[in-house]
């Protein structure tokens, strides 16, 4: 359970091997969160979702129209986050499809309003667009709050170019936890305090 | 309590024979597992409404109405009328007239469908479906009710001294049930006008199911039609039986396995697990089925899918025979032991009839005296 001021960042990351780089750059990702938010005096618990690990249950989803019991947890630590990092691979000039399915099933209102930090890997350097032509139109449609600073890694980026990396990194991290002064906004429950039918009737 | 099964009238090929029977075979299947129901001593048989292959019953009251014809006990019912892209004119009608070729045993189960382009095909928007609902549903229950009715609203031109005609039998309109899997106003029109609410909940789990219908029985209070549990509450459930319980899975499995809405997605044992589907003995079929009193409340209706997915009608009459012989006679006994004296049974003809002669012999005493 979090304290009332504890903050949690759920991190997803699709990459496919174990490891993985994406889940190399969203543990980066999410440790520097993590210590913009302790220099601030604010407490943090990051929970990691590695979505190779829901793959069936997410075709399940799509094919049935609901998720498992296992995978409606992992999409509540989702939803009821105060921030996200997502990261997936770059395939075919995109983002993965097995990352995509996992923002398929949750409902399209899931995440409005809330603050994303963008992730993206890839062999080379040549593809780091995939963050502002695929990644941040999918939040934006989603209603999400992406901050302006993606981080791409490529190969070299885990070697030669780490240094270049790094300033990134630190800059995406600040900029997340700038947003998250912001309470998150409760959304009303439909079930708790369902539309009087009066006003369906009058609308 | 009440007992049946729903159909959803799909033609699917038989995944163990490689054969998929003619339109005109399944409509006459669909007859004979509503014959077969009354025979075996169940209550209710529903059909569903659809505009596009692979399914047949485009034309809910004509089916029914055969059906009545060779039926004495059976009440005829629908899973479900579409309210949204349906005339409610032609709703009211329709089934006023098979409410009294049917000699009242006759109720219908309002929902918005499933395939988003029979919208469209009907001359109706999608993104307006609980509004069509909402208001053709209100404009349906004035016609069933008032003589005349003047009318305007957003979706349907205006109508000027209409009377529907048959008026309903005995002056009852049919029972409705509002069924939905996911709407929350869906839920709340049932409790604001004290309907039966129905959640198919065969593809869903209990927790989904449990927030549909705990919102159902409260708001049904809120709106003084009784304590929320006296809601009318229905479920869906469906069922693969054999004596032995490995026999059953190994005959369902390959139905399952390739289904049209669940096939290639899950395994059977996970399905059955998250969802009501339960494959095995008569009496693991008892058991569950009496689970979903204590998930949801005592309820009134309880309708069985058995006969989708491309099952042969042979299998299905022996499921009949199954749900009639050995399953059905306990869950009434179970059920009716279980159940509160101030729960009601889900209404009827015979039963709204009563309660309407009462209501107007009330009126009559307490008009004073002149």
């Amino acid at each position: 359970m979090s304290t009332p001021s504890e903050r949690v960042i759920a991190v997803v990351t699709a990459g496919l091997t174990t490891p993985s780089s994406s889940r190399l750059l969203a543990d980066q990702l999410a440790a520097a969160v993590h210590d913009e938010l302790s220099t601030r005096g604010v407490a943090s618990r990051t929970e990691v979702i590695e979505v190779r690990d829901h793959a069936h249950d997410l075709t399940n989803n799509l094919l049935t129209g609901f998720p498992s019991a296992n995978l409606e947890k992992v999409l509540t630590t989702v939803t009821t986050a105060d921030a996200l990092i997502v990261v997936s691979p770059t395939f075919s000039a995109s983002y993965s499809g097995l990352f995509k399915m996992f923002f398929d099933v949750l409902d399209d209102q899931a995440l409005a309003g809330k603050p994303v930090l963008l992730g993206a890997t890839g062999g080379t350097e040549r593809h780091s667009l995939v963050l502002d032509y695929a990644l941040r139109p999918l939040f934006a449609y989603l209603k999400a709050i992406p901050v302006p600073t993606g981080v791409y890694a490529a190969s070299t980026d885990w070697g030669p170019n780490a240094a270049t990396l790094r300033p990134r990194i630190t800059q995406a991290a600040a900029e997340l936890v700038a947003t998250l002064h912001h309470d998150n906004p409760t959304k009303p429950d439909p079930f708790e305090n369902p539309t009087p039918f009066e006003n369906l009737l009058n609308s | 309590m009440q007992f049946g099964v729903f159909s959803v009238s799909d033609v699917t090929e038989d995944p163990t024979t490689g054969t998929t029977v003619s339109e005109g075979e399944r409509i006459k299947a669909m007859v004979a597992i509503a014959l077969k129901a009354e025979e075996v001593g169940l209550d209710v048989f529903a059909t569903g409404e659809h505009h596009n292959p692979p399914f047949v019953a485009s034309s809910p009251t004509t089916m029914l109405g055969f059906i009545a014809a060779q039926t004495k006990n059976l009440i005829l019912s629908t899973s479900t009328t579409l309210i949204t892209t349906n005339d409610p004119v032609k709703i009211a009608e329709d089934y006023a007239m098979l409410q009294h070729l049917a000699g009242g045993r006759v109720d219908l189960m309002m929902g918005r469908g499933n395939t988003g382009p029979v919208y469209p095909w009907f001359g109706q928007d999608i993104r307006n479906g609980i509004a069509l609902a909402v208001e053709n549903y209100a404009l349906l229950r004035r016609l069933w009710r008032e003589d005349v009715v003047d009318w305007e609203g957003k979706f349907r031109t205006p109508l000027q001294g209409f009377t529907s005609t048959p008026r309903p039998l005995d002056d009852v309109p049919p029972f409705v049930w509002h069924g939905s899997i996911r709407s929350p106003e869906i839920a709340e029109q049932a409790a604001y006008y004290g309907d039966g609410f129905f959640h198919n909940n065969i593809f869903w789990p209990a927790s989904h199911t449990k927030q549909m219908i705990d919102l159902y029985r409260r708001r049904f209070e809120h709106y003084g039609h009784g304590a929320a549990d006296q809601a009318i509450v229905g479920l869906g459930g469906q069922v693969f039986m054999r004596k032995n319980s490995q026999d059953a899975v190994r005959e369902f499995r390959p139905y399952f396995d390739n289904a049209p809405v669940y096939g290639h997605g899950p395994s059977l044992e996970d399905f059955t697990r998250e969802t009501p589907l339960t494959v095995g003995s008569p009496q693991e079929v008892i058991e569950r089925t009496l689970t979903f009193r204590e998930h949801f409340g005592d309820y009134q209706r309880q309708l069985f899918l058995i006969d989708h997915a491309g099952l042969p009608l042979k299998t299905v009459l022996e499921q009949l025979d199954i749900l009639g012989e050995e399953v059905v006679p306990v869950l009434r006994k179970e059920f009716a032991a279980l159940k509160p004296a101030h729960v009601p049974d889900a209404p009827t003809h015979a039963s709204l009839k009563t309660a309407a002669e009462r209501a107007q012999a009330l009126e009559t005493i307490e008009e004073p005296v002149r």
